[in-house]
């Protein structure tokens, strides 16, 4: 006994010292782990308020690119008000079986950082404004990421710039299916992966959504094919496309809401409590 | 009193300002946050250290994500840092409550000092936050460059903040 006092009495900094970092590994490599998320989510109350209020003095040096955003989005949608259509006399369009699936949410990026291997955006509105978790995020017409947690005031998104990330796209004009995936490194470049080497792809071909997952609507713009860098051992291509984000500039973007995905899921869930639960 | 406060300064200073840069599509960032630590003075006590390390490196995860990552970085500095402070001690020992610094320590002491645990707080925080090789000489850049960036501002920052002091 007094022998491991001893022990204990000499190396009692190194036990110290492997008690607390074991605990900081345990909490770094421990993914679905509920302080985690506790600490996340009141993490970014805090964080996000700092950041946001650096934020209202940093973004008048930005307004200069903020306003060419804003004004290249505002003749987008210009363009598809009802004046810039032909309505022919005999025939008239009416909106019947027609239900909205989307709306939109504007939100501030108030943080974003592009150069770790996981990276987050921190927006300035939270549950409060309706944003919840799993909702699609885009910045003018292209995808941006989805929102991976939430506060009251706040929301951090996991952009396309995440080892984690994973998004189903097709390209636009065979409609292919691949897996769009990000390995860490260059801000500007994604792959997509999972499209057989049969499949001819153009270099400049545009990459979009699928709209089989419920955050995004379908053909949103991700990104164009930049090069080919297929391996010989693999029968699938490997694709790097140029995003059509840049997380560097991105200062706006809309949070996308399914309206419909909520009745699909309790449509979903009662079809399960009616079989007996989940297997 | 100014050692704790300091630690809320440049852990602020560290997520506001120098988190931002991010030289060479970031290849070289500095974490000039630790400054804050290498600043306490000899006569700390280990196990004060190591607590002091530990939430230093909470505070700094509640900025930046994953959590744990700064915690663990910083816990292995506290630990190392009496260690270092000792391997580099004049023969006679320290004088209580003297500080690391350049006025009190000379700039070839301080940056033994400071190079040894910035290097060991980078490699640390950069592997884990990696985690993988196949990009080892990006890596191995990106320690070796971020750490002599953290070295160079802590440096500056001491040469402006306080040049007065060397007399005393």
């Amino acid at each position: 006994m007094g022998n491991l006092l001893a022990l204990l009495q000499r190396f009692h900094m190194l036990l110290l010292f492997l008690v607390l970092q074991v605990f900081s590994l345990i909490v770094l490599f421990s993914e679905n782990n509920f302080h985690r998320k506790e600490f996340i989510r009141h993490s970014s109350d805090f964080a996000g308020y700092i950041y946001e209020k650096r934020d209202e003095f940093t973004s008048y040096l930005r307004l200069a690119e903020i306003n060419d955003q804003l004004a290249i989005e505002n003749a987008a949608l210009r363009s598809l008000l009802p004046e810039n259509y032909i309505t022919s006399d005999t025939a008239t369009f009416k909106a019947q079986g027609v239900r909205q699936q989307f709306t939109y949410t504007p939100a501030k990026v108030v943080n974003a950082t592009v150069s770790r291997k996981r990276n987050y955006l921190t927006l300035n509105k939270g549950y409060a404004e309706g944003i919840g978790i799993e909702m699609g995020v885009i910045a003018n017409g292209s995808i941006v990421g989805i929102v991976s947690s939430v506060s009251e005031n706040y929301s951090i998104v996991m952009p396309i710039l995440h080892t984690k990330f994973q998004g189903s796209v097709k390209m636009k004009g065979t409609g292919e299916f691949g897996i769009l995936e990000w390995p860490g490194g260059d801000p500007l470049f994604a792959f997509v992966k999972e499209i057989p080497k049969h499949v001819y792809i153009n270099v400049g071909d545009t990459v979009i959504t699928t709209g089989f997952s419920s955050h995004f609507p379908e053909g949103m713009l991700i990104g164009s094919v930049e090069a080919l860098e297929d391996k010989p051992e693999e029968n699938f291509h490997r694709i790097k496309v140029k995003l059509a984000t840049d997380y560097r500039k991105v200062a706006w973007v809309q949070v996308v809401k399914n309206l419909q995905k909520m009745e699909i899921d309790s449509l979903q869930q009662q079809q399960i409590i009616a079989d007996g639960g989940e297997e | 009193m100014m050692n704790y406060l300091r630690i809320f300064l440049f852990v602020l200073l560290q997520a506001l300002v120098v988190s931002r840069i991010q030289l060479f599509d970031g290849l070289v960032l500095p974490f000039i946050y630790i400054f804050s630590l290498l600043m306490f003075p000899f006569d700390t006590p280990r196990w004060a250290m190591l607590l002091i390390g530990f939430f230093t490196g909470i505070l700094m995860d509640l900025f930046t994500g994953p959590p744990g990552l700064h915690t663990s970085a910083c816990l292995l500095l506290a630990f190392l840092q009496p260690l270092v402070q000792n391997m580099l001690a004049p023969r006679e020992g320290y004088d209580s409550n003297l500080k690391p610094t350049i006025h009190k320590m000379g700039l070839a002491w301080y940056t033994t000092y400071a190079g040894i645990l910035t290097f060991a707080h980078h490699t640390w925080l950069i592997f884990f936050e990696f985690l993988r090789w196949d990009k080892f000489f990006f890596q191995l850049f990106h320690i070796l460059l971020s750490s002599i960036a953290t070295l160079l501002l802590m440096i500056l920052a001491q040469l402006l903040i306080s040049p007065n002091k060397k007399s005393s």
